[in-house]
């Protein structure tokens, strides 16, 4: 009994075998060659939670770089200002520096102002009528002044020289007569020098030597033509 | 008749395999899964075929029903979070080697037995 019904069912036990190896064996090849040929690391083959993990860790990477770059662009910002604040102040100090060049004499300049001349009379020039004349020129306002177009500086030395027949004016010789150059205002310089009595050319006139003066609208003084060296001095910081 | 069918479902299955489009490596969890149920039945009725107590709905309703059911106990595990599948993988293997020693031990007895046979038959 057992046997037959047995028999009976081997041909539906035969094709239930062949089908369940067709679908067994294709399926697993199917797996075997998913498996073979995958690359993990590609991003369309990555499971859920890798995505997630992959994503959280670009999120943060993206949080940092966006802190890092706001930082540098605060830096940008601030290097910036300072620099336009250095601008300011290299150009206040270009502008300071002119200014100092102008007033020290290390620059041609022009202006309104007063010529003098003196020449030799009975008695020669001398140093001292240089200096007297340089210092009223000064007390009456002179901004600029130059002998024989030697430019007067505040450390220019007068000095007469041998047996009066030379005067150095910045250790340059020189000889009479003396066109003295002065820019300020000329009316001011000149009514100074044109005293009654006490002014320059009266006192120089009454000794015996010749000196007159001239107004001019427009006067060109040369520059300082020496080298100026700082040797001794040094400057004292206060804080 | 059994073996000529399982060559040829072999060679068939073989060649379907090889020809059919490559899925994409999220699915191929679930379908480990399915081979893994699948071979599990075939074991299984290896084993009772030799028991003498082979069931054709059994083994039927086990290949197909153990696979779709652990595609799903793993798409369920996805979806709670809980590696499901692990589990499915530890009772099927389990089960595997349970089969596997069943047919070991039939085929060990069955050859010490004849071994035997001849022994008792020499001696007489």
């Amino acid at each position: 009994m057992k046997k037959i019904k047995f028999r009976a069912d081997i041909t539906a036990v035969t094709v239930v075998v062949f089908i369940v190896c067709i679908v067994l064996v294709s399926v697993m090849l199917m797996q075997f060659r998913t498996v073979e040929q995958t690359d993990i690391t590609e991003i369309e083959n990555m499971r859920e939670s890798e995505l997630r993990t992959a994503l959280a860790e670009w999120k943060s990477k993206t949080d940092d770089l966006s802190k890092q770059l706001e930082d540098a662009n605060e830096k940008i910002d601030e290097y910036n200002k300072t620099i336009t604040d250095k601008k300011e102040a290299s150009n206040l100090v270009d502008d300071e520096l002119k200014e100092s060049n102008i007033l020290l004499g290390k620059t041609d300049v022009y202006g309104e102002g007063v010529v003098v001349n003196l020449a030799d009379g009975e008695i020669a020039i001398e140093a001292y009528d240089l200096i007297d004349l340089v210092n009223e020129l000064r007390y009456a306002g002179a901004e600029a002044i130059s002998i024989n177009d030697i430019r007067i500086l505040p450390m220019t030395d007068i000095v007469d020289l041998g047996d009066y027949t030379y005067i150095s004016i910045n250790s340059q010789r020189t000889q009479g007569p003396y066109v003295v150059k002065a820019i300020g205002n000329k009316e001011q310089l000149s009514s100074a020098l044109n005293m009654k009595g006490s002014g320059f050319i009266d006192r120089i006139t009454s000794n015996k030597k010749v000196a007159s003066t001239e107004m001019e609208n427009k006067i060109e003084l040369p520059k300082y033509n020496q080298e100026l060296e700082i040797k001794y001095m040094q400057s004292v910081d206060r804080k | 008749m059994i073996i000529i069918a399982i060559v040829v479902g072999c060679l068939i299955g073989a060649l379907i395999g090889i020809n059919m489009p490559m899925i994409s490596y999220t699915y191929s969890g679930y379908l480990a899964i399915a081979i893994i149920a699948a071979l599990d039945s075939v074991f299984g009725g290896i084993a009772s075929t030799l028991n003498k107590n082979f069931d054709l709905k059994i083994f039927v309703s086990g290949f197909f029903g153990n696979a779709i059911l652990s595609i799903l106990l793993t798409y369920l595990g996805q979806k709670l979070n809980v590696d499901i599948y692990l589990a499915a993988i530890v009772v099927f293997v389990g089960r595997m080697f349970n089969n596997l020693a069943i047919i070991r031990r039939y085929y060990i007895d069955k050859w010490t037995s004849r071994k035997e046979e001849k022994n008792t038959t020499k001696n007489q």
